[in-house]
């Protein structure tokens, strides 16, 4: 098996989508089809008390409304181990404003959109609601430390010290593609097409709501318009869209608004981080201590813990204290967004270590330099790779870092521009899944390799076809890759950048066996050409072999979750090793003298995530991962009124996103080293960790340039006038 | 640099041999032929008028002279997409906000979100699926290739349709006003150095 640098390919399905060809949940088109529209509560908290239909239904065109009574009950929580409940259909009460207690169906989308705004029910709203993290009402619950060593003794011994509080706020991911549902019932199957990065996962929680067998229902999510996490987790409208394609007998499709997406959908969730380091008289870290908290919902699971993570990985000290809090309030569940954890946990921990440095008054590229961590703390096991100190060095090289100069707006342009130079580093923990791959190929020219993965952008089939097409010599151009559907393989939740290390080892075995089962049927005849016309001089129609992986550390009973559509995550914290990926991001910020305006013209990362497989489709995600960082660092917060609850600015005009003119150049670079250890391919992961650390490299750099220190994003003309 | 718009509203008003007759509340398309063979294709809807007050328009879409009769509140975006099977065009927000739905209205670049179908009568219309001269591509959709100036492709449609009327409006003479002129168009996934990489080559005619 080889594991030599992959060649530069263009991205395997480009061509499809430059055309418009490329179809996504909402392009499906069915005979008969009904437009539905949800109808958003109005309240914070409480209940509906009545839902007249009537106006609704006079309304031209409108079929059918349903309400809490046409649905059947929640699915009871399963208890302590068991599966979360699936998210809650249409119920009469009430937990935050937006949530959908109607649904209208009408022969066209205007007449649905006219029968839902007529719609003016009667509720008991509940006037004690808690809007904010520090309003009246909310919980905190403390989750399980995670510590290694004694810090606080060895914070004892520390003679310098930093401490701040840093914050991250709420953001929503907004990926161009609305939440959508589109579902029909026929000859006792669902079928349901919906964007989702876990078709196992909108599989099961629709099942369970409608109380259907696994057999009777069929996900479809071939390409997704962008996930970044709110895809990743089962979506609110999907059963109800399910149940009302059930009812009527007819296809049923709706796109959800994008205002009542950001109520509906998951969100990053406020965090704070309380950061303390503690140096010696050397000037080394050597004791931390990380105290996080976010905003949560009454009944959330997204875990704060997972804040604690990534800092001890990184530089090599060996005594830490984390503690970790949920804050609970009432809002809808928060959940993964784009580099969960480690997005807001090294924006924290790496302005905390910029301060220490300017403190200490070393370089923050040598002061980092000056830290290697080559095992992981917690759980006392050595990485199975780390190249972060490479991709410093490399990123200080290709960005010029040698002519800063050290003090605070020490650097301008002739114009009186203040230009800083700020660096980070990023951690992203590794993860692999079992998958399970069928691969056939056919006298005819075709191709066809069908296993869990799903496609939201970030490459995933080029990876699998940069592997099939190395490994095997058949027609690229007819080379089917099946994934996103729960009809052609058993599939996963393909997010925290675990699709291309849980499925391109498979592709890889899977080419392998083909290999062997070819030259098994051919025996001692000398066939030519390529696979396809092989197979068609021995009169066989096709060949298939089928893979099963099952990560180190992982056996059958991990597999058998995974077949009966749950999930099987192994990492980053291994048997006998701990494996993260990492990254440097070099900065340079401009500082208008007068606005304050503050612009990122050029950014230099460096990134250690194992082999690249498809460097083409790779440089774009560490470019995309950049450009989510400054938008978070300079643009995106949503905001919550508190007089109502719910989310003030719910558009893309309000929430506002980086757009072309607020991104520069972005320099990418690979180690490109295969991790010894974590797969057949050595492929680590990307997707999340090319956002982690970038955002206090701006912070860092808005330092160098204005002397300024700002540590709650985002940072904005107003901040820092 | 071809003109798949150029025409213009004059040549529209007539109805050509390839006159397309769409009729019915989300229904069933019925593709009149002037030679009298009628063929219909399935579609979303049922066999009835547009429930709504109705009107009808004759629009050329990508060259072709069509008579729809559509519902008066109807978007453009929601004419291509629901009625016409034009999904190209992509919905991101309905607001005028994101650019994805970015279609070419007698050449010029709009919103067809914020576009009213009623419009349309006697209006050129391009997509992306017209844009290109038959099976190849447009110099544009190549270079969005060779740049890997997408991700997702969600946004790429719109994002290709706004990059040949930027350079077309004569705006993509350096890559700062590139950036400007492309801001209208949010790519999420982050392609945006692509997507200038991209526009740059065309304008340079760098590309084939």
């Amino acid at each position: 098996m080889s594991v030599e640098p992959f060649p530069d390919r263009p991205r395997v399905d480009a061509h499809e989508k430059v055309r418009g060809a490329a179809i996504y949940a909402a392009d499906v088109a069915l005979p008969g089809l009904l437009h539905a529209m949800l109808v958003p509560a109005t309240i914070a908290k409480g209940r509906v008390t009545a839902v007249p239909v009537e106006a609704a239904l006079q309304v031209p065109g409108v079929v059918r409304v349903l309400t809490a009574t046409d649905f059947p009950p929640p699915v009871q929580p399963a208890g302590a181990g068991g599966p979360p409940p699936p998210p809650p259909m249409i119920t009469p009460e009430i937990a935050y404003r937006g949530q959908p207690f109607a649904i209208v169906l009408a022969e066209t989308l205007e007449a649905a959109i006219e029968g839902a705004e007529a719609i003016r029910p009667d509720y008991a709203p509940d006037l004690a609601f808690t809007p904010l993290i520090d309003s009246p009402g909310h919980r905190r619950e403390p989750v399980e430390p995670i510590t290694a060593g004694d810090a606080a003794d060895a914070m004892t011994r520390a003679v310098t010290r930093h401490s701040a509080e840093y914050v991250s706020p709420a953001q929503h991911h907004n990926p161009i593609e609305m939440l959508s549902t589109t579902a029909f019932w026929a000859d006792g199957v669902l079928t349901v097409h919906e964007g989702t990065q876990s078709t196992s996962g909108t599989k099961g929680a629709v099942g369970r709501n409608l109380r259907l067998e696994p057999d009777q229902l069929v996900v479809k999510s071939p390409q997704i318009g962008g996930g970044f996490g709110q895809k990743g987790t089962p979506q609110r409208q999907s059963a109800i869209v399910a149940h009302a394609a059930m009812l009527t007998g007819r296809p049923v499709k709706l796109v959800l608004p994008r205002g009542q997406i950001f109520h509906n959908a998951s969100f990053r969730p406020r965090s704070r981080h309380r950061i303390e380091i503690g140096a010696d008289a050397t000037g080394k870290m050597i004791a931390v201590r990380y105290d996080a908290d976010h905003q949560q919902s009454r009944s959330g699971q997204f875990p704060p813990a997972e804040y604690l993570e990534a800092a001890p990985q990184m530089y090599g000290f060996t005594d830490y204290h984390g503690t970790a809090a949920n804050v609970r309030i009432d809002t809808q569940s928060p959940g993964y967004m784009r580099a969960p954890h480690p997005h807001p946990s090294c924006f924290a921990f790496e302005s905390a270590v910029d301060e220490l440095a300017l403190m200490l008054e070393q370089d923050p590229v040598a002061f980092r330099l000056r830290h290697e961590a080559t095992i992981d703390p917690i759980h006392n096991r050595p990485h199975s790779s780390n190249h972060l100190h490479s991709c410093l060095r490399e990123g200080a090289r290709r960005f010029g870092w040698d002519r800063r100069t050290a003090a605070p707006g020490s650097m301008t342009l002739p114009d009186g521009t203040l230009v800083g130079w700020g660096v980070a580093s990023g951690a992203y923990p590794v993860h692999i899944h079992p998958n399970i791959a069928t691969l056939t190929v056919r006298a005819d020219g075709t191709t066809r390799f069908a296993a869990a993965a799903h496609e939201m952008g970030q490459g995933i089939r080029s990876t699998i076809e940069q592997v099939l097409v190395r490994e095997l010599d058949i027609d690229p151009t007819r080379l089917e890759l099946a994934i996103g559907d729960t009809s052609a393989a058993a599939q996963h939740t393909t997010a925290g950048s675990w699709g291309t290390g849980s499925v391109v080892p498979a592709a890889l075995e899977a080419a392998s066996r083909m290999k062997a089962a070819l030259a098994e049927l051919l025996g001692d005849r000398q066939v030519g050409g390529n696979l396809h016309r092989q197979l068609a001089r021995v009169k066989r129609p096709s060949l298939s072999v089928e893979v099963t992986r099952i990560p180190y550390g992982q056996g059958q009973k991990e597999l058998a979750t995974f077949q009966q559509g749950g999930m099987a995550l192994a990492g980053p914290f291994f048997p006998a090793f701990t494996t993260f990926s990492f990254i440097a991001h070099f900065v340079e910020v401009h500082v208008e003298p007068r606005t304050r305006r503050v612009r990122v013209p050029r950014v230099v990362s460096v990134a250690d995530c194992g082999r690249v497989v498809s460097p083409r489709t790779a440089a774009s995600q560490v470019r995309g991962g950049v450009t989510w960082a400054i938008s978070a660092a300079l643009r995106e917060v949503t905001e919550v009124d508190p007089r109502y609850g719910g989310w003030l600015n719910n558009d893309l005009a309000d929430y506002v996103v980086a757009v072309n003119a607020d991104i520069g150049e972005i320099d990418v670079s690979f180690i490109d080293e295969p991790d010894p250890v974590v797969n057949a391919l050595g492929v680590k992961g990307l997707g999340e960790v090319a956002m982690v650390g970038c955002a206090a490299a701006v912070a860092n750099g808005i330092h160098h340039a204005t002397g300024r220190r700002l540590r709650e994003m985002p940072f904005r003309i107003e901040t820092l006038l | 640099m071809t003109d798949p718009d150029a025409g213009g509203p004059a040549s529209l008003i007539e109805l050509d041999r390839r006159e397309v007759l769409v009729a019915g509340a989300g229904a069933a398309v019925a593709l009149t032929l002037e030679t009298g063979t009628a063929q219909a294709q399935a579609s979303a809807g049922a066999e009835a008028a547009p429930p709504g007050t109705a009107m009808t328009i004759r629009p050329r879409i990508n060259g072709r002279a069509m008579s729809v009769e559509i519902d008066t509140r109807t978007s453009l975006l929601d004419l291509l997409r629901e009625r016409l099977q034009l999904t190209g065009a992509k919905k991101g927000c309905d607001h005028g906000q994101c650019g994805a739905c970015t279609v070419h209205l007698d050449g010029q670049r709009v919103a067809s979100c914020l576009t009213l179908a009623a419009k349309m009568d006697g209006r050129a219309v391009t997509t992306i699926e017209g844009l290109a001269e038959g099976d190849g591509l447009h110099p544009m959709q190549q270079a969005f290739i060779d740049h890997d100036a997408l991700q997702c492709g969600y946004c790429t449609p719109g994002q290709i349709m706004a990059a040949v009327a930027c350079v077309r409006e004569g705006h993509a003479t350096d890559r700062a006003s590139i950036r400007e002129y492309m801001s209208g168009n949010i790519c999420r996934c982050g392609a945006y150095v692509g997507i200038v990489a991209a526009i740059e080559a065309v304008a340079q005619g760098r590309q084939a």
